[in-house]
């Protein structure tokens, strides 16, 4: 019997210590990247391609003081900070009211205007590239700011309005009924109930939302020809040289913008996991 | 959340500024050139009174995205570039998005044209029957030059004993022997990337056959079993069989290849001379030298590939296409061109910056005069041939296959090519 017991412990101490070496691993994979970038950053040019320690020897902090005042991060951060706000916010807004319609309220073809929303998910945005701009141009919003708003608050919304949909699915529907009994009409049905109890779903999405939008590069290219337009990244494109790339000031550079997006996470690192289990895999 | 409201407020309703001034705008992909053309902007318009402006779209493949969705538009600036094939560039000049500029170079008894490098000229240039439907012309301003040589590392060569830098096939297998005996990697190249390996190859058929002779095989008149290509083949065999380059370099990517000579761990590499910026950034007290390849056929001269490295064109519908030419003009005289090779060290377009180089740019600059380029050919390869032809390369370079079995199939299946 205790020879069965010790077995049976033995199997679990296994499975653990698998699970914990597997769970080390993928932690190394996604913190090395990060590590490099801070090593690499306080490396000269010359190091950077021969000194392969994470830790460097003679580290040059200075490259943090270069790369703020060669990649002119002023004008670029305070633009990354009003478009990731202005859409992630538009994208909070509109994709939980769709999401909402789309869970409760009952009208024509609701699936097929679904389907179709959701199926633009597969269309990455450099494959629109031409049409996009074709489009802004008639629409006279190229190198305007509310033209590079409105595409990035188009490509955050059909994966939000999934994860806001499938979290509402599940909502029960008595408590709506109490809050009709209560005097409440549709809006303040959405606003008052629903919007309160989807707020893991709500951390997901602006975190998604924030990363996507802070990182975006492409599409401000696209879109901008007005330098003092350009995101933060635009700010970094100063150490790409067309045959040599600045990797010591490059990764300061990609070190300082990623700060903000690491202290969003931490704030709500938390709803991630709830928000996932809850929302997304319900369905 | 108010502020951020507020602020989005006066954000949104700040619209783009629209100037009606005059005003020159190029649109370019060249991020290590930002500073240096910001500058002469400035001082053309101090000289001239006229405004321009240079906006940078980066990386290259985005750049090429916005341009061709600007021409969709209409809305391509006064002066831009147009990076891609031969074929991309002509699409652009049949759709009339492109100025023809024959006559502003031919003015003066061609003095504009003359002061460029034929090369250079070669390269923006369409000759009469040529295979896209251009008509013939001149339809771009060569900013810079290029060249692809072989370059070596001239401390390890004396390390090694070797006084001279080898100039025959015979001199540099000897010369890789004494390396290979001090233990020292003769060469490393970024044959990963095959068109370094297909401008080493065409390099050689060159020097051995003749440019006659490689075009006639392109026409399909000349075998490629033919005992000259046969010996370009073997070249790469021997270099197999004496062990004369790194392994890796088969496989590996240029950016690797430049990183391991500039560390010092290859006496020998085949690159551009771009790569004195890069060497520069990598390993400053690196001393090295170009050096044509060396000759197979005493004969012959050595040709290299190489050509106008960036260059701009004027858009035929732009507002002020005649400011756009004076600014080419002045941006390509020999003043400017000494400035942009000063700070950027690309290779000047202009005959006479070039002259008064020095250092390793007129070591590279000298290499001019043998440059040729597949897209000043009369004749092409097709690029199905092209392919097997880099790949049969690789293959006798892992020692999978023989010169003759390479040639053999190449042979066999440029037939096919040609009867299809």
């Amino acid at each position: 019997m205790s020879k069965i017991l010790l077995k049976a412990r033995f199997e679990k101490v296994k499975v653990i210590l698998v699970s914990h070496l597997i769970c080390i691993l993928v932690t190394i994979a996604c913190i090395f990247p990060l590590v490099w970038m801070v090593s690499s950053s306080l490396k000269t040019q010359e190091t950077v391609f021969k000194d392969f320690s994470l830790i460097p020897k003679s580290p040059h902090f200075k490259n943090y003081l270069i790369a703020i005042k060669e990649a002119n991060f002023g004008i670029y951060f305070l633009n990354s900070v009003f478009y990731t706000a202005t859409v992630v916010l538009a994208i909070i807004f509109l994709s939980s009211m769709a999401a909402y319609a789309f869970s409760r309220l009952r009208f024509p073809l609701r699936s097929v205007f679904y389907i179709m929303l959701i199926s633009t998910m597969m269309i990455p945005i450099p494959g629109i590239f031409i049409a996009l701009y074709v489009l802004l141009n008639k629409l006279h919003l190229i190198n305007t700011r509310i033209g590079y708003i409105l595409c990035q608050i188009n490509a955050g919304l059909p994966l939000s309005i999934f994860l806001f949909k499938t979290f509402m699915d599940k909502i029960p529907k008595e408590l709506e009924e109490a809050a009709k009994v209560d005097g409440c009409n549709k809006f303040q049905i959405y606003w008052k109930i629903v919007f309160p109890l989807s707020r893991p779903t709500l951390g997901v999405i602006a975190i998604f939302n924030t990363l996507a939008v802070w990182n975006e590069y492409l599409l401000a290219m696209l879109v901008f020809s007005d330098k003092s337009l350009m995101p933060l990244q635009r700010g970094l494109m100063v150490f790409y040289g067309s045959h040599l790339t600045q990797y010591p000031l490059l990764m300061a550079g990609l070190t300082i913008t990623t700060i903000p997006v690491l202290i969003v996470y931490f704030f709500m690192h938390r709803y991630i996991v709830s928000g996932i289990i809850a929302g997304a895999l319900k369905g | 959340m108010i502020y951020i409201f507020l602020i989005s407020l006066f954000f949104i309703t700040s619209c783009a500024k629209k100037t009606e001034e005059r005003e020159i705008v190029i649109w370019h992909w060249m991020t290590d050139r930002e500073d240096a053309f910001s500058r002469l902007a400035q001082e053309f318009m101090v000289e001239r009174g006229i405004k321009v402006k240079f906006e940078l779209y980066a990386p290259s493949e985005v750049y090429s995205q916005k341009v061709r969705a600007a021409a969709q538009t209409n809305t391509l600036p006064d002066i831009f570039g147009i990076l891609g094939s031969p074929r991309d560039f002509a699409s652009f000049i049949k759709a009339g998005f492109v100025e023809d500029l024959t006559m502003y170079m031919e003015e003066n008894n061609g003095k504009w044209k003359n002061s460029f490098y034929p090369q250079a000229i070669e390269t923006v240039s369409f000759k009469d029957g040529n295979m896209y439907g251009v008509k013939p012309g001149i339809y771009g301003i060569p900013i810079d030059m290029m060249n692809i040589q072989m370059i070596c590392n001239t401390e390890i060569l004396k390390k090694a004993g070797i006084e001279k830098i080898p100039e025959t096939w015979e001199e540099y297998v000897d010369a890789g022997r004494k390396l290979k005996k001090k233990g020292i990697n003769v060469f490393v190249s970024g044959w990963g990337e095959v068109w370094l390996l297909e401008a080493m190859a065409t390099s050689f058929a060159f020097n051995i056959m003749g440019p006659e002779k490689v075009f006639n095989t392109f026409k399909g008149e000349v075998p490629y079993t033919d005992p000259d290509w046969i010996k370009v083949f073997s070249l790469f065999d021997t270099m197999r069989k004496e062990g004369l380059f790194i392994k890796d370099s088969i496989t590996m990517v240029n950016k690797t290849a430049e990183q391991m000579f500039a560390n010092g761990r290859s006496a020998f590499t085949f690159n551009g001379s771009w790569c004195i910026n890069v060497y520069k950034g990598m390993n400053p007290n690196l001393k090295y030298s170009p050096c044509l390849l060396p000759k197979v056929n005493r004969g012959n001269p050595v040709y290299i590939w190489g050509g106008s490295g960036s260059w701009f064109v004027v858009n035929s519908k732009s507002k002020y296409k005649k400011e756009a030419i004076e600014f080419l003009k002045w941006l390509t005289s020999s003043q400017q061109q000494k400035f942009l090779t000063e700070e950027t060290m690309n290779l000047p377009s202009n005959k006479d910056a070039a002259e008064k180089l020095k250092g390793l740019l007129k070591e590279f600059a000298l290499g001019m005069k043998y440059v040729t380029h597949p897209n000043f050919w009369p004749v092409h390869e097709t690029p199905e041939v092209i392919e097997k032809f880099d790949k049969g390369i690789q293959l006798i370079l892992i020692g999978k296959k023989t010169p003759f079995q390479v040639a053999k199939e190449l042979d066999k299946y440029k037939k096919e090519q040609l009867k299809e």
